[in-house]
Parts: C-alpha cells; structure tokens; sequence
C-alpha cells in the first residue's frame, strides 16, 4: 500500500513546487494510471513512490509518503533508504536508454538479484521466468546496445520483475513501442495485476490508460485534478481538455450524445463498448 | 572503433577462462613488454597477441585494431625520427634536420612496446564480460563495487558516447553547419563547440543510469552479498605460468 499524505516537493533549485499538496492511497492489488500534461509532475510522483525522493534528488520535502508491504508495517520513505524499498516497490524509468546498468541482457536481469544473497539456481531461474513473462526470451544472449528502442523497454521491464516486486511503477513504459508492442507491454501489466502486482502506470496514452487502468489519477501543475474510478474521471471531459489532456475519441463522442441528451450511463472505454454505446443512442 | 571494443559471445579457453586470470595475463605480458628492449622479444609478443586473438576467435576484431594502431603510431614513429637527433646520421634530411640509428631504434622500440602491450587489453575487453569482471573483482578481491562500477561503465559508455557524438553531428549537419568540410581546421573548429552538448547529454544519461542501479540495489551489492562462481581452475592457473614466464623472459632480456 502506498499511503501519499499532504505530500509537497520543490526540487533543489527549482522556482516552485514540483508537486503541491498531493493526498492519496493507493491499495494492494490496484491499476491506476496517472495521467497529466507535460511537466504536470508525474515523473516526481514517481520518484517520490520509488524512494528516490528525498534520497536521490535533494529539495524541499513537506508531508510524507509512505509505502507498506504485505504482512509489514508502514516504511516512511524519508527514513527508509531506497535499497529496502526497492524490495517491493520496483520501478521501471523512463529513459530507457539510461536505465540500462550492464551491457548484456542476461546479466541486466541478474543485476538487481545479485545483491539479494540468492543461490545461483534461484537467479537463474528467476531471470528466465521474466524473460518468458515480457515474451523476450530470445534476446538473452544478446548485447543491449544491438537492441531497438521497444526491445530494450522490455528488457527494463523484465529486469524489474525479475525481482519480484510486490508494487511496480512505470514512467511511460510505452513510449518507445509501436500500438501492437504497446498493448502487449499493458496486457502483461493486466496479467500482473490479476497475480496480485499493485501497478502504478505513468502515460501518455490515454485511450490505452482507460481501457486497462481501473482507477485514473489526473494531475495539473502538480496538483491532483481528478481522482476516481477511470471511468467516473472520464465524465469529466471537459475538465480534461482544459487542462490538456485529451480524451480518447470514443469518450468525446460519449461527451457530445450525453450533451445532447442521450442517456448513456459511464463513458466506454474499449471500441466494443462505444459501438454498443451508439446503437443503443441510436435504437 | 564501433563494434571493436565491445564483448563477442563465444565458447573457446580464453572465453572460459576466469576474469581475473584474463586480466593478469594482459598486465603481465605489459609488465613484459614495458621490461624489454628487445626488438625480437617484442616482435614475438606482438605476435603471440595476434595468435592469442586467434584462439579467442576474435582474430578479425584483433588485426583490425592492430591496422587502426598501426597508422596512430606510424605518425608517432615519424614524430619519434624527426625528435631524436643522437647518434650517427643515416638520412640527412632537411634543416640540418637528420634520421639517426638510435631515432630509428627508439622509435620502433616504442612503437613495437606500446602495439605489444595494447592489443592484450583490447582482447581482454573483447572476450571478457565487463559485469564478470567486476563481479569477479569485487567477490574476490572485496574491491568496494563503487570503484568496479565506475570501471565497467567508463568503458561501457565508450561506445555510447561515439553514437550521442554522431548523433549531434548529424543534427548539426542538417541544420546546415558544414561538418563534411576537407579543411581540417576549419572541421575542428566547428567540432569543439559540439563537445558541450555532448558533455550535457551524457552526464544527464549516466544520471539516469546511476539512479536505475540504486533502484535495484546498488548499495546492496558487496562481496558479503554476492554469491558467485569465480574460482580459479588448471586452466587458468596453466594459462597464467605461461604468461608470467612470458613476462619473465622480458624482464630478462
């Protein structure tokens, strides 16, 4: 669980907060996407989830943000340092060329689980099961820098689970993927998430953030703008595109019929959904 | 040198052997190389490189980084010439300018010595993991993982930095600046300039890549943590007499 209390940040240096009076708990076992505008604070909220805030990037802290795993008691982050955190928070960055620490892929999935005390037998298998979950077991052998941009995503993401994280946190972990590879990367999040993976998701793409995240936070200058249920946050479309975030197409058309007084009930969030959404305003 | 300094996956002795023997090998056959004035001595080790680049299976890597030196020393030879005015002329050339027996001898002398104690480095790079390496320092050895990090990412980002350079040359090309130009002076003119956004990019990315590793238990890793299967065996214990003795010999002669 990770429990963010009147959580303020202005980064060393910087002329205003960061993130202002951000108050929210995320549950075990969540999908939440975070939504906003560039520079609208998302990727410090990620930092502040993963520990790396106050320990990495130096500032004014104000508030607490605090992260309790299953069966344990809650870490206050400012106390805690990152490496017990990242034992179940783990967190995919957004520069996935930077992220990289090694240069093969087998020992960039070893790297996290070679400080943990396991036996070898226990690495090794652990490693090739995240490989098999990514889908990326062919490229085991192969060096990092002869890897796509969309490859070496997944070698990040792999790397992360192979630490069996109990929370994971992705800034924009599609960013360098085609739709296909991108929808892929999110039915692996869905499928984490049934197993009982909390996922935090940071994205651009809102039309796939609706469709799998079933609770959407969306920021504005780092405040919370809106926090709820994905679909209960889409209704307010209007809200959305003042601040610029824009709605996924099949939710404006949800926005114009309710407009015009069609009873719609929540807006759809999968090409499905609008379709049944149409025929139902138009039998 | 894309490509050249970078590890290729194989299955031969030098591959299997341990890190660290790979490690000692090069520094004692530059311990050797740096003892001798030897000529043929040297010529031998140069030619034992080139062999041991055979049996890792990196001859060609091997012989197209011997060419690259190659041309890099031969304008240090002529530097070496044209500086050491000692000893009995052979050439007269210009300027009371004269190419001597002894420039000609400390010249291939030093030539011969830095070819000879480079290559087994560039190997070493070549069949060697990087993470092995410093996995086998640190386990072993309880060298503090700071210092083999700092290593192995230093020689990692070679390569990484070529491709960022490239990537603002390109960037400047197409906003029109003429990087093509002949004249050398006037290329590297335009060329330092570039050296400040390459500095910035690579600094914020390798703070991107130090913030990953503490993501994942940077602080964790020490030698009281890692388990590991580092141990010498004959081969490597075989591999290494034969190298000191190469090293003795130099240190002979």
């Amino acid at each position: 669980m990770i429990a963010v209390k009147s959580f303020s940040f202005r980064y060393a240096g910087g002329s205003r907060a960061a993130l202002d009076g951000i108050d929210f708990t995320i549950n075990d076992g969540e999908f939440v996407g975070i939504i906003g505008r560039s520079g609208s604070g998302k990727t410090t909220l990620t930092h502040a989830m993963s520990g790396m805030i106050p320990h990495y990037f130096r500032g004014d802290f104000y508030g607490s943000v605090e992260i309790t795993p299953k069966n344990g008691v809650a870490l206050d982050t400012v106390e805690t340092l990152p490496d017990t955190i990242s034992q179940f928070v783990g967190s995919v960055l957004q520069d996935t060329d930077a992220q990289m620490v090694t240069s093969m892929v087998w020992d960039e999935l070893r790297y996290g689980l070679e400080g943990v005390g396991l036996s070898e037998d226990e690495i090794n298998s652990r490693v090739t099961e995240a490989l098999e979950d990514v889908g990326i077991s062919e490229l085991a052998d192969r060096e990092i820098s002869s890897l796509s941009g969309g490859q070496r995503q997944k070698v990040a993401i792999a790397a992360i689970l192979a630490l069996r994280p109990q929370i994971l946190i992705l800034d924009e972990p599609t960013g360098e993927l085609d739709p296909k590879s991108s929808r892929k990367v999110f039915e692996l999040l869905r499928r984490l998430n049934e197993q009982g993976i909390t996922v935090i998701v940071v994205e651009q793409k809102i039309m796939q953030l609706c469709e799998f995240c079933k609770r959407l936070i969306v920021l504005n200058e780092g405040r919370i703008l809106l926090d709820g249920e994905t679909k209960e946050t889409l209704t307010h479309g209007d809200v959305l595109e003042r601040v610029g975030v824009h709605v996924p197409r099949i939710v404006s058309l949800y926005n114009r019929l309710t407009e015009q007084g069609a009873k719609c009930g929540l807006p759809p969030c999968t090409l499905d959904e609008a379709e049944k959404m149409v025929r139902e305003a138009l039998s | 040198m894309k490509g050249l300094l970078t590890y290729i996956p194989g299955s031969t002795l030098l591959h299997r052997l341990d890190p660290r023997t790979k490690l000692f090998i090069s520094l004692l056959l530059c311990v050797g190389v740096f003892a001798s004035s030897n000529l043929i001595y040297l010529a031998a080790v140069l030619l034992l490189d080139l062999l041991i680049g055979r049996a890792g299976n990196v001859f060609r890597q091997t012989f197209s980084i011997f060419c690259k030196l190659l041309r890099v020393m031969l304008f240090l030879f002529v530097l070496q010439l044209l500086f050491i005015q000692r000893g009995d002329t052979v050439v007269p050339l210009l300027f009371g300018l004269r190419i001597t027996n002894v420039g000609i001898k400390t010249a291939l002398l030093v030539v011969m010595r830095l070819l000879a104690a480079t290559l087994p480095l560039c190997i070493l790079l070549m069949v060697t993991k990087l993470d092995d390496l410093a996995n086998s320092l640190v386990v072993r050895y309880h060298i503090p993982y700071k210092y083999a990090f700092a290593l192995t990412t230093a020689i990692r980002f070679v390569p990484e930095f070529s491709k960022e350079m490239q990537e603002v040359i390109e960037a400047q090309t197409t906003r029109g600046v003429e990087l093509d130009t002949r004249n050398i002076f006037r290329k590297m003119a335009l060329i330092i300039p570039l050296c400040v956004p390459l500095l910035i990019s690579s600094v914020r990315k390798i703070d991107g890549t130090a913030m990953a590793a503490e993501l994942r238990g940077f602080n964790r890793r020490s030698w009281k943590n890692m388990t590991s299967s580092f141990r010498f065996r004959a081969r490597d214990i075989i591999t290494l007499v034969l190298a000191a003795g190469v090293a003795v010999v130099g240190i002979i002669l």
